[in-house]
């Protein structure tokens, strides 16, 4: 479903030595894998992300979406991509305050070309059990709740690819678990999924574990024979083994 | 319009429920100019349509007004003014063959008028038999006094509607008798109500009596304030106006170079005034009105970049599901708009009701005006899109992955 070849990224800070974010990156993801993208912060997972998403340009290589080179599109076909394939999860939510849980929701389906909306918002907070939240605004809602507004925004269109950047860094460990569960059953349901964390008890939720390592792909294991990913990434098991 | 453009519209008068406090302080802004543009043209077009009714019915295009005393239009005489008769004046119209009308005035202001039981104060006008056609005014109820009365300085009075409606109530007033000082007069007509003229004077709280009556028995003077004449082919007015200068300096034995010692007005200096004015109404009142609308542009426009730069995250939120740079822009430009045209909307029925009780107030008739709410709904949505204009394009251009951050 995804290529990447030989993608690069630098940014150029004024007063500074350029930062090389992705180096040679180059990764194939097929559809329905739930992918742990790991790596310490500056390794460059968050702007693999925003490669990923659409969201940031690679300066150099190849970006290819079932066969398509999206990454030359132009800003308005990346968006309506994004608005139709993607769906974004952040680890601060990012849900409009003051605004209900519903409205939130439907936010992407504002920037859709979709004749009839109607119903798909409230379809989307009951597949992450808010049916009964609809009406609450963000400040009325728990952490985890919150972030589950947001994963049925990002829901909502019914894309094919789902991005989640540190979706339980701010939530505690209660929260976190009802979330991964909801990406067990999204993934079980066949969507592809890419989780950005730091955490490896998270990325032991995934088939397949990819380490970022100053922008470069260092390792990428997948789960086979009984052995999760996690086990057949040392450098995972040893952070386990530490903590 | 594109699907979601009709839903950005929706979406924009959410943000005015979601920012409220901004909302309220932009629409306050383009709330505050559009009313005092609205009032200042509606106003401005009531007085403009008075006065130049007052114009044309006490100044038509073929008249000229000789008033004793130099340099200004209105007013009593000025000390060192001439004297002019009526003898005089006559004597100098049989040598203007183009004046085909005329009627002297000599006249009284604040006098006391009393009838059985009521008081109150008038205009007194003494004017010949020829007032109505001269003047333009008409008798609506009795009959105007005739050359007799005038020739034999009969006590008889044509009062206003104000006047009327202050002596006599309800009442009818024909026949009755009231008192000018201490003569007493019979009121013989009604004049037809005429409202307030250019000057804010009401024409109604006015009685016209025969010239030589208010001369004789009530001022003991021999002398007229002024007179209309009205000349026969209005493209020889100025020059009717010249020769009777000529012979008015002539008999006021006048050195060249002496000012004049009474002034003469024609329908071209009339033009200059009404000119004046208009300038005054309809440039230069609206320009100090759209000052306020400038500031409030500015302050709409400082408010809505403070909130492209707090809704950071928003906008690269919006982004990531989809949003295009157009559809940012589009979002902050119609979040002001809607805003400032809400504003506008207000101020329009605000500066309309004002301009109502300023009518009703200064009696200056009809305000309504349609320049008056295209000007203010036009000037409320420029605002709003020129303040909205920088904001808009400040947001369009953040960079998604930045705007995220």
């Amino acid at each position: 479903m995804i290529e990447l070849e030989g993608i690069e990224r630098t940014y150029h800070r004024p007063g500074g030595a350029p930062v090389r974010a992705l180096r040679e990156i180059s990764l194939r993801i097929e559809r329905g894998e739930f992918l742990a993208v790991v790596g310490a912060s500056g390794s460059g997972k968050s702007t693999l992300m925003n490669v990923l998403g659409l969201l940031d340009r690679p300066d150099a290589g190849r970006y290819r979406l079932d066969g398509e080179d999206v990454s030359q599109l132009g800003i308005d076909a990346q968006a309506r991509l994004r608005n139709r394939r993607i769906g974004f999860v952040f680890q601060s939510f990012h849900l409009l305050p003051r605004t209900s849980a519903l409205e939130n929701v439907e936010l992407p389906l504002l920037y859709s070309d979709r004749a009839s909306i109607a119903g798909l918002g409230r379809r989307a907070l009951e597949a992450v059990g808010l049916a009964d939240r609809v009406d609450h605004k963000p400040s009325e809602l728990s952490g985890g709740q919150q972030q589950r507004v947001a994963i049925a925004r990002a829901l909502v269109n019914e894309p094919d690819l789902l991005l989640a950047d540190e979706p339980t860094g701010n939530l505690d460990e209660q929260a976190a678990g009802e979330i991964m569960d909801i990406f067990h059953t999204l993934h079980a349901a066949g969507r592809t999924i890419v989780l950005v964390t730091h955490d490896p008890d998270l990325a032991a939720h995934c088939d397949r574990i990819c380490r970022l390592e100053m922008g470069r792909l260092i390792s990428d294991h997948r789960r086979a024979d009984g052995r999760t990913a996690a086990q057949a990434e040392p450098a995972l098991l040893d952070a386990q083994e530490g903590a | 319009m594109s699907r979601t453009t009709a839903r950005l519209v929706a979406h924009s008068f959410k943000a005015l429920n979601r920012f409220r406090f901004r909302s309220a302080v932009l629409m306050l802004g383009s709330l505050v100019g559009v009313t005092a543009l609205t009032l200042v043209v509606s106003v401005g077009k009531g007085a403009e349509r008075k006065m130049l009714a007052t114009v044309r019915q006490l100044f038509g295009g073929s008249s000229i007004l000789l008033v004793t005393g130099g340099g200004r239009i209105i007013g009593g005489p000025r000390p060192g003014a001439a004297r002019l008769t009526l003898d005089e004046v006559a004597g100098l119209v049989r040598q203007l063959p183009e004046v085909e009308a005329w009627d002297p005035q000599q006249g009284l202001t604040g006098e006391p008028v009393r009838a059985a039981g009521a008081t109150t104060t008038a205009r007194i006008l003494g004017e010949s038999e020829r007032f109505e056609r001269v003047w333009n005014r008409s008798v609506v109820q009795g009959e105007p006094f005739d050359a007799a009365a005038v020739a034999g300085s009969a006590r008889v009075a044509l009062i206003g509607a104000t006047v009327a409606r202050d002596l006599f109530g309800t009442e009818d007033p024909l026949g009755a008798e009231i008192q000018i000082g201490s003569v007493r007069f019979r009121v013989v007509g009604l004049l037809e109500p005429f409202g307030t003229d250019a000057h804010g004077m009401d024409r109604d709280a006015e009685i016209i009596v025969p010239l030589t009556t208010l001369q004789r028995r009530v001022m003991n003077v021999d002398t007229i304030s002024g007179a209309k004449l009205l000349v026969r082919d209005p493209a020889r007015v100025e020059g009717t106006a010249k020769a009777l200068k000529a012979l008015l300096r002539e008999r006021h034995a006048l050195a060249p170079g002496q000012p004049d010692d009474f002034t003469l007005i024609t329908a071209t200096q009339v033009q200059k005034m009404v000119g004046k004015v208009q300038r005054v109404l309809f440039v230069f009142l609206p320009l100090v009105a759209a000052v306020s609308l400038v500031v409030g542009c500015v302050v709409a426009a400082s408010l809505m970049l403070a909130s492209v730069s707090a809704r950071v995250g928003e906008i690269g939120l919006r982004r990531a599901v989809g949003a295009r740079p157009w559809d940012v822009q589009l979002q902050f430009l119609l979040e002001t708009a809607v805003t400032s045209l809400g504003g506008g909307v207000l101020g329009l029925v605000a500066g309309l009701g004002l301009a109502q009780w300023a009518a009703i107030r200064f009696t200056l008739g009809g305000v309504f005006s349609w320049q008056a709410i295209l000007l203010g709904l036009g000037a409320s949505a420029l605002t709003g899109l020129l303040a909205g204009v920088a904001p808009a394009r400040r947001a369009a251009r953040l960079a998604p992955a930045d705007a995220l951050r």
